[in-house]
């Protein structure tokens, strides 16, 4: 299999006319000398998104847990605000509604399975929750100029031995207030960028650093590390299908988290 | 909808401070981490189904009426890993509950454990 792989993968780097327009021939390295990151992985603790700075017992949703990321005054304020409404129920998690992608960089800040696909040319991390997908390019094409914003952004690496190296730009961030870190209203500006390496430090553990920088929101680059470890051999990994029968949709009117009853009214309005 | 006093006669358990019922889709504010409950009666129906799974059960209340009950738990994934399926509550069975009820005295709450007939017990009960 490994090998019929890696056949694929000379074929593609062969052929420049499969779509690789912006892609430079040469930078792939070849399958059977990427490491293997196969299998299920859970992250370690809380969706806290900084659990570096955690200063507090509990989890995204108790108060007061950890400092504050390096936000300039303005931000600082936006994000006390949304703690405020946090603490009252009424910051709603913008994915309650089952509609949006948890976008970059709360990819990485998710709970239920990972999984790290790897190939010459691209590297996808999926998670069973939402799904979600960040497509990694390591073909050696650059982000376009002209790259419009997403939820995910857009991401462009490649490999330093056995680390995964890569940017991501083009991010909303809170522009359209549907993207979040976590569940503190931790928030980042449209201008958020973001370098992130990755690498296996053990048999059973996967590594993520972010270096995150955003001119407009913060003062200085903001170092979030989080871990990955590797769930029993065999896992299955599931859909996720959120509109499937979600009792827990978020007030439109208010931000307030609901709980609905049989009949579909709400228990909590 | 229940009232406090209603809930003041269900037999109070514990109290626990540990996590939300394994709420990873919302936050789990609306119910009370402090305070753990316990319903006996008859599942109605168990919604094996994303982003969380619901119990729904029928308890008579202090005057003998059927009350629906709505008890959430985690996702079917992650239960599923865990060797729980959708016959693990089935409609019909009797069974008794403990769960986080919610803040303001409505018949759901968050799943803790459950205990059936027989002595099968399902998530936390110690």
């Amino acid at each position: 299999m490994k090998a019929r792989l890696a056949a694929l993968a000379v074929t593609v780097w062969l052929a420049p006319g499969l779509g690789f327009a912006q892609s430079a021939p040469g930078t792939m390295r070849p399958y059977d000398t990427l490491p293997d990151w196969s299998g299920a992985w859970q992250m370690v603790g809380g969706t806290v998104f900084d659990r570096a700075t955690q200063t507090g017992e509990g989890g995204a949703t108790s108060v007061g847990v950890r400092s504050h990321p390096p936000y300039n005054a303005e931000w600082e304020a936006i994000y006390k605000s949304h703690l405020e409404r946090r603490d009252k129920n009424l910051f709603p998690d913008t994915i309650s509604n089952c509609g949006v992608p948890a976008g970059f960089p709360r990819h990485f800040n998710l709970p239920d399975p990972y999984e790290f696909v790897i190939r010459p040319e691209q590297v996808w991390v999926l998670t069973e929750n939402g799904p979600n997908v960040l497509r990694i390019y390591t073909d050696g094409r650059k982000h376009l100029e002209d790259q419009w914003a997403t939820y995910t952004g857009d991401s462009v690496g490649h490999w330093e031995g056995d680390t995964l190296v890569f940017t991501t730009v083009a991010l909303k961030g809170f522009r359209d207030k549907d993207v979040i870190l976590d569940r503190t209203g931790l928030v980042l500006s449209d201008q958020s960028h973001t370098t992130t390496r990755i690498r296996k430090i053990d048999p059973k553990t996967i590594q993520v650093e972010m270096t995150i920088e955003d001119p407009k929101a913060l003062t200085k680059p903001w170092v979030v590390t989080k871990q990955f470890q590797k769930m029993p051999a065999g896992t299955r990994v599931y859909d996720y299908g959120c509109a499937e029968n979600n009792r827990n949709p978020a007030d439109v009117d208010t931000g307030k988290t609901l709980i609905l009853g049989p009949d579909g009214k709400p228990l909590n309005k | 909808m229940r009232t406090p006093a209603f809930l003041g006669a269900l037999v109070m358990v514990t109290s626990l401070t540990s996590s939300a019922p394994a709420a990873a889709h919302h936050s789990g504010a609306g119910f009370n981490s402090e305070k753990v409950i316990e319903l006996s009666g008859t599942i109605k129906e168990f919604q094996f189904t994303n982003p969380h799974t619901w119990i729904q059960l029928f308890v008579e209340d202090d005057k003998g009426v059927k009350v629906e009950w709505s008890i959430e738990w985690g996702s079917p994934n992650s239960l599923g890993r865990q060797g729980i399926r959708p016959s693990t509550f089935p409609p019909g069975a009797k069974v008794t509950i403990r769960l986080r009820p919610m803040i303001n005295g409505a018949p759901a709450g968050g799943f803790v454990g459950a205990k059936f007939a027989d002595g099968k017990t399902v998530g936390r009960w110690e």
